[in-house]
Order: C-alpha cells, then sequence, then structure tokens
C-alpha cells in the first residue's frame, strides 16, 4: 500500500462510515468491520510523578508516562477481545440492557487522520475523535480522545486489527465508558 | 437540622429511608462532620508503599490526603495543603519522594509532613514555630491484613474493635493467599451524579438486584441457584456487611476456588487453574475449614469502602456533596501469581466493572437514576423502603454476626440504624 492520498481517503471513508454506524446503533453491522484476533484497549490515565532524570527532553512530557496498559502490573480501563464486543453488541439488543435503555443520542465526530505507516496488508492509522452523549433529558457528556488503530485490507476494505483509545481523562467525568469507540 | 429531623431521615427500625438522606445538603454537612470525621477511613494497601519515600495520594471524604512511608519504614498520612498559603505540595497520585515541594514560595516538607525549610527564612529575623508549621498530620493510622486505615478522631477506638467480627469474612480473602494480596496499577476514577451511599449500599448486601437490573449477563448465570442455595446476607457488626455463599463441605474445589468465576477461566489456562486450586487447597491451613469455604460476593466497611469477591477490585465512594460522588476502583491479585495468571485474572475486573464494565454501566445508571428519585420535595413522605425480610435474620452456628437470606436488607437497615446513630450522637455531643 502506497501512502498517498487515495488510500488516506479510502481510511477517512471507513472512519466515517463506521462512526455512522455506531451513531445509527448499527452495532451489528460495526462488528463486521473488526478482524477476529482483534485486541481492543482502552488505557486508563493517572498523574505520573515527573522523572527529573529526562527535564529538557521531549520524554520528560510524554503523555505515554501517565498510561495504565496492559502489561502484568498495570490497570487499563478496558482490554478486549472480539468474544467481549460481540457480548457487548449482543448486550445492547437485550430489552434488560438498562443502561441503554432508552438509548443514547450519540453522535461521533473524527478528525486528525494520520497515517503513520504500513506494513505488508497492515496499516498504522491515529486519528481524535469527539463523541457527544446525551441521554435523560439534559443528561449530556463530551468524550475527547485519540485512536490509535492497526487495520488490515480485507477485501475492497478495511478490518480494525488493533485499537487503542487514549481518552483525555484522568478522572472519568461521564457516566460509562463502556460504549464503542 | 436538629436531632428531631433524624425521625424524618431514617426510621427507627432502619426500614424507612427518607429520600433527602440522598440528596439534601445539610445532610450531607452532617455526615461529613460526625460520620467522615469520626469513623475510620480507607486509605490505601501497604503493598503501594513498598520502599521508603514510596507515596500516593487519596481522599478521606473530599480532605485530600497524601499517604507515604517515611524513613522510619512507617506508614504516616498528612493533608495535602501548603501550611503557608494552602496550596497542594504533591501533585501526583504516587510515586516516590524525598520531597514534597510547594510551587508557589518552595516551601518543602518531607513525604511524613514535617516542614524541612522555608527558603525565604534567611531574609527574615522572626523566629517561628517550626513543629507547628509541618503538614497537618491525620492523627489515627492503623493497619488490617495489609489495609491502612486513618481517622481524624483522635480518640477512635481501634481498628480491630471497629472491624469486630468482619475480620473474619476479611480475612476469608485478604488472607487466603499463601503470600497475601497487593494492589496492582492505579486505581479507575469516576465522577458520577449520584449519592455516595448508593455504591455503598449495592456492594454491602444488595444481591438481590443482580439477576434483574443484570439479566442480560446474569438471568442465566449458574451463580444465581448457588446464591439461592448457599447464599448469606451477613452483618458481622451495624453498618459493615458481607455478602457471601457458604459452599457444603463436600463441594469440588473448583466450584469455591476464588478466581474461577468469571472471564478469566474460559480461558482454559491450565497454569492459572492449578496455581488458584493450589491456593484453595492450602486454605484452610491459613483460614480455618469454614474461611476456606467462602466464596463472596460482596463486601463491605463502614462508612465507605467496598469489595468485591469474584472482580477482585476494592472501592472507596468518595462524597462530592450530596449529588457527586468521585468512586475509585483498585485492583486487587494473590501477591505469588505468577504475571501470566494475574494478566489473565485482570479480565475478572476490567471487563465487568470499573467505569468500562459490563455489568457496572447498569449499576451507575441505577445509581444515579435514584439520586433523580431521591429529589422530589413531593415524595418527602414517602420513604424508601428497606423493610425486605425484616425480622428474619439471627444467629448461624458457624458464621459469626446477624445472618438472613441472600435477599434480607438487614444489611442496610443496620447501616442506616448506624448512621442515624451516629449523626445523632455527634449532634448530641456537639450540644
Amino acid at each position: 500500500m502506497d501512502l498517498n492520498r487515495d488510500l488516506h481517503f479510502e481510511v477517512e471513508q471507513f472512519y466515517y462510515r463506521e462512526a455512522r454506524l455506531l451513531d445509527d446503533r448499527e452495532y451489528q453491522q460495526w462488528l463486521a468491520l473488526l478482524s477476529e484476533d482483534i485486541c481492543y484497549v482502552m488505557p486508563s490515565r493517572y498523574v505520573a510523578q515527573r522523572d527529573h532524570a529526562l527535564r529538557g527532553t521531549e520524554a520528560y512530557l510524554s503523555p505515554e508516562r501517565e498510561m495504565q496498559t496492559e502489561t502484568a502490573s498495570d490497570l487499563p480501563l478496558r482490554e478486549e477481545n472480539y468474544f467481549v464486543l460481540a457480548v457487548r453488541v449482543d448486550r445492547a439488543f437485550k430489552p434488560t440492557a438498562w443502561g441503554d435503555n432508552p438509548p443514547a443520542r450519540t453522535r461521533r465526530h473524527v478528525s486528525n487522520v494520520e497515517l503513520l505507516g504500513c506494513e505488508g496488508d497492515e496499516l498504522k492509522v491515529v486519528s481524535n475523535f469527539m463523541l457527544n452523549y446525551s441521554r435523560h433529558g439534559q443528561d449530556n457528556f463530551l468524550y475527547s480522545g485519540q485512536r490509535r488503530d492497526c487495520l488490515r485490507r480485507e477485501g475492497g476494505s478495511f478490518k480494525v486489527a488493533s485499537r487503542e483509545i487514549i481518552l483525555d481523562w484522568n478522572v472519568i467525568t461521564a457516566p460509562t465508558v463502556a460504549l464503542f469507540f | 437540622m436538629i436531632l428531631s429531623d433524624l425521625d424524618r431521615c431514617v426510621s427507627g427500625d432502619g426500614s424507612e429511608v427518607y429520600r433527602r438522606v440522598f440528596a439534601d445538603e445539610a445532610v450531607f454537612a452532617l455526615e461529613r462532620e460526625h460520620i467522615f470525621g469520626k469513623s475510620w477511613l480507607y486509605l490505601c494497601h501497604d503493598s503501594q508503599l513498598k520502599k521508603p519515600g514510596d507515596f500516593i495520594t487519596t481522599y478521606m471524604a473530599d480532605t485530600p490526603i497524601i499517604v507515604a512511608r517515611g524513613d522510619d519504614g512507617k506508614i504516616h498520612a498528612s493533608v495535602n495543603s501548603c501550611s503557608h498559603r494552602g496550596l497542594p505540595v504533591c501533585r501526583s497520585d504516587s510515586g516516590n519522594a524525598k520531597r514534597f515541594v510547594c510551587p508557589y514560595h518552595s516551601w518543602s516538607y518531607t513525604v511524613t509532613g514535617d516542614l524541612a525549610s522555608i527558603p525565604q527564612e534567611r531574609h527574615t529575623c522572626n523566629g517561628r514555630d517550626r513543629a507547628h508549621l509541618g503538614l497537618k498530620p491525620v492523627p489515627r493510622l492503623a493497619e488490617y491484613r495489609g489495609l491502612v486505615f486513618g481517622s481524624f478522631n483522635q480518640g477512635i477506638e481501634s481498628l480491630d474493635d471497629y472491624l469486630g467480627d468482619m475480620r473474619f469474612y476479611l480475612d476469608s480473602y485478604f488472607n487466603r493467599f499463601p503470600a497475601g494480596v497487593e494492589v496492582l496499577g492505579e486505581p479507575h476514577k469516576w465522577r458520577l451524579r449520584a449519592n455516595w451511599k448508593l455504591p455503598v449500599e449495592n456492594q454491602l448486601g444488595d444481591v438481590a438486584h443482580g439477576p434483574y437490573l443484570h439479566a442480560t449477563l446474569l438471568g442465566d448465570s449458574p451463580a444465581v441457584p448457588e446464591i439461592d442455595n448457599f447464599g448469606h446476607n451477613c452483618v458481622p457488626k451495624a453498618g459493615h456487611g458481607a455478602a457471601v455463599r457458604l459452599m457444603p463441605a463436600n463441594a469440588a474445589p473448583q466450584d469455591i476456588a476464588w478466581g474461577l468465576e468469571g472471564m478469566a477461566a474460559l480461558s482454559g489456562d491450565p497454569e492459572f487453574l492449578s496455581y488458584l486450586l493450589e491456593v484453595q487447597a492450602q486454605a484452610a491451613e491459613k483460614i480455618g475449614p469454614i474461611g476456606a469455604r467462602i466464596k463472596g460476593l460482596t463486601y463491605g466497611v463502614y462508612p465507605n469502602l467496598s469489595f468485591l469477591w469474584s472482580n477482585s477490585t476494592l472501592r472507596v465512594s468518595h462524597p462530592r456533596g450530596a449529588k457527586e460522588v468521585e468512586y475509585w476502583s483498585w485492583w486487587v491479585v494473590p501477591a505469588d501469581a505468577p504475571d501470566s495468571v494475574k494478566t489473565l485474572l485482570r479480565s475478572n475486573f476490567t471487563h465487568m466493572f470499573g467505569p468500562g464494565g459490563l455489568l457496572e454501566q447498569e449499576d451507575s445508571e441505577s445509581w444515579m437514576q435514584q439520586l433523580k428519585g431521591s429529589d422530589i420535595s413531593y415524595m418527602d413522605d414517602r420513604p424508601l423502603y428497606y423493610g425486605l425480610g425484616q425480622g428474619e435474620e439471627c444467629g448461624h452456628p458457624d458464621l459469626p454476626g446477624l445472618i438472613g437470606s441472600s435477599y434480607n436488607e438487614h444489611y442496610a437497615r443496620e447501616f442506616y440504624k448506624r448512621w442515624r446513630e451516629d449523626i445523632a450522637s455527634g449532634m448530641r455531643e456537639g450540644g
């Protein structure tokens, strides 16, 4: 794959379609966009102590130091495979899924799509998102974050082979992060 | 509020709790003074402070606290606020430090809260009493099985007496493992528009909501008949609670062993299975035959510490006024489990609980909606009903405390009776 404008356009269209399916609550169609070996992780972020040995370097301020990822001693917010995501999709369509009854009104905005590189049929992409989440009349919440994806070329489209969701919160100030990002 | 107003907060038998208890800022002001100001409050697990200089920041209710291990090897706690102009002197969630330095004028403190230096001092002449310019200490600290508590109440009873027979239930988890447990990673922190008591009550013994609120996942769960057959709501002392299954003496080890209930066991990983079965095989030696047969559900330590057994999470409900809560959840694991086993165990927590959890998304929805139902002035004469199973609780040959069925709400009645008594005695003392 060449990292050219055509590919960039194709990736953007893929993300717009994905956002539309999620906002239209067509989660079963969304699930079909994920590869069955997907690794889906949402690190949590904490306020890390500065390492003064790094002062003057960019590593001193790197957000990576604030991430709780899926290593053995960390505690991410979510770390899921295809099975767990399929359980979440299945749940949403049950009458007893009270957290989604009535369902939230959501609107996802994807921007800052940047192709970082490709290896074989896999493409590394980062993008930003804003998600407006509205429930129960006036309960409105705004989510902001970054997605770090590996997209795999499959047929004429892509599948999400891995996704890391970086939320811009230390203390979560929304009712749930159990949404599809 | 005056003392007689408490009759319109909680009925004498605890079976009626008036809605204002969850929504009235005047009630919260009393809770802050007479409950959070007088009780033992959970601070951290000692595994979070391994070396001298290690620190974490947390809250006691809404008071910001630094907990640190000093050069003396002991744990100290102080209020995170500079004696000069009041700024927080520690600005990270955890770490290791020699000094905390206030950004404003660089007053510095040792990790245990003593004043170390005032940079401007050399330019002034008047003497000052350094001993009184340290960070304000939390006067009482104590530890039980690695759980570190602090109290603002200098005269509070010992932590052992405060916990009473809750120690039996705590032991059945916190003393179950060969090398004890440890807290790994940083807690999940989550701000909800709910009263702090509702998450507490949920995990004090509210087993009854499981198959209904969580019907999407628990409707067909084998845990439900097991809870019906072997489940008990135990109140070892008013305010504390332990919902447990006491498995039969002839139950198979894999039906009792901690950690096998949840997503992680689906992996079928042989190392995972053998580690947890070995823990179970040795459990009776550590915690006795009854303790070893305990398969817990939820625990609560008054006023705001909770523990979820299968999901291995400790949580504290930090109030932010009457109508908001900052809910913190830590992940606890057996300290000597191999890394691969710990990583698998983590899914028992993260898939189900925390801000992204499959189950907890319905709980947080309920807590927030309950606040709306509590904030209706026309309903001031319609208290919430906590009378299920009233009078059916009694003693048990093997389990300490008052024991009811899993659906007996006595855990909540006892909590609110103690809540009322603590506020009443505080108001009486205050004149």
